[in-house]
């Protein structure tokens, strides 16, 4: 981590850092996009992310036509990460009652999130020059300490 | 002890924690015991399938704790006095279980 990571709060990262691993830059996950159809292939298209960081404050998103990677384009999207403040403690006689006495302690926690985003346009270039539609994709453009969406989280 | 910085902390530790025990029937106490908080990573990225967000999100809470039963004060007759509360033994980042605690979130 550097210096800004490790600080309190929730933050918008621009700064990529390189990956500890020997090879670079390291894949962490693959998806299979299949919401717009493509037209060269009329297939799915293949979204890999390459990390850039130990954590994912910024990384590539490349998108494909098919696994061969025939077209394929590449943009830097933001996320937002950060150490939001959180506390446990022993829980009101009331949510004892409610939880029949299995709830002895509350948890009170805000997560790093994404406050305001933004769709960033990828284009797909193909094998001699030809290219093909745009693809938007999501890019975070501001970070707060916010509710924690998942209900166990 | 080195003094700690609250406002540049970053982790989750064992934190002194007073609250007033009560139930119905019973007269309150004030307790102060251990209990947790802290500041733990979380984050979240934009991702391409829905829900389009992929989240990390670990609080600071109890990792090991022990039991404490304590005698209110002024009950009445047909009213147990028994209060039992946790005691934090040590502190981490993790996932809030809801199956054992009661996980709220405020904005």
């Amino acid at each position: 981590h550097d210096s800004r990571s490790l600080a309190p709060g929730c933050h918008l990262h621009r700064k990529c850092r390189r990956p500890s691993g020997p090879s670079g830059a390291a894949v962490n996950h693959a998806a299979v996009l299949g919401r717009r159809p493509f037209p060269a292939t009329r297939g799915r298209f293949i979204a890999q992310e390459i990390t850039l960081s130990l954590h994912p404050p910024a990384f590539n998103v490349t998108i494909r036509s098919d696994r061969r990677g025939t077209c394929k384009g590449t943009h830097l999207v933001f996320a937002c990460v950060g150490y939001c403040e959180s506390s446990a403690f022993p829980s009101r006689y009331s949510v004892l009652v409610a939880s029949n006495f299995t709830h002895n302690i509350t948890s009170a926690s805000r997560c790093c999130t994404i406050s305001r985003d933004a769709k960033v346009k990828v284009r797909l270039d193909c094998p001699r020059g030809r290219h093909h539609d745009e693809i938007e994709i999501l890019t975070a453009k501001a970070c707060r300490c916010d509710m924690c969406r998942r209900s166990r989280y | 002890t080195p003094a700690v910085n609250l406002h540049r902390f970053v982790g989750c530790a064992v934190r002194e924690f007073t609250f007033l025990a009560r139930k119905p029937g019973c007269g309150a106490l004030h307790i102060t015991t251990d209990a947790c908080w802290g500041r733990c990573e979380t984050w979240e990225k934009p991702v391409l399938d829905p829900p389009f967000v992929d989240t990390y999100q670990r609080v600071c809470t109890y990792n090991r704790s022990r039991v404490v039963t304590v005698s209110l004060p002024g009950c009445l007759p047909d009213v147990d006095p028994a209060y039992s509360y946790p005691v934090a033994l040590r502190c981490d980042c993790s996932v809030c279980v809801t199956s054992t605690t009661e996980c709220i979130t405020s904005v």
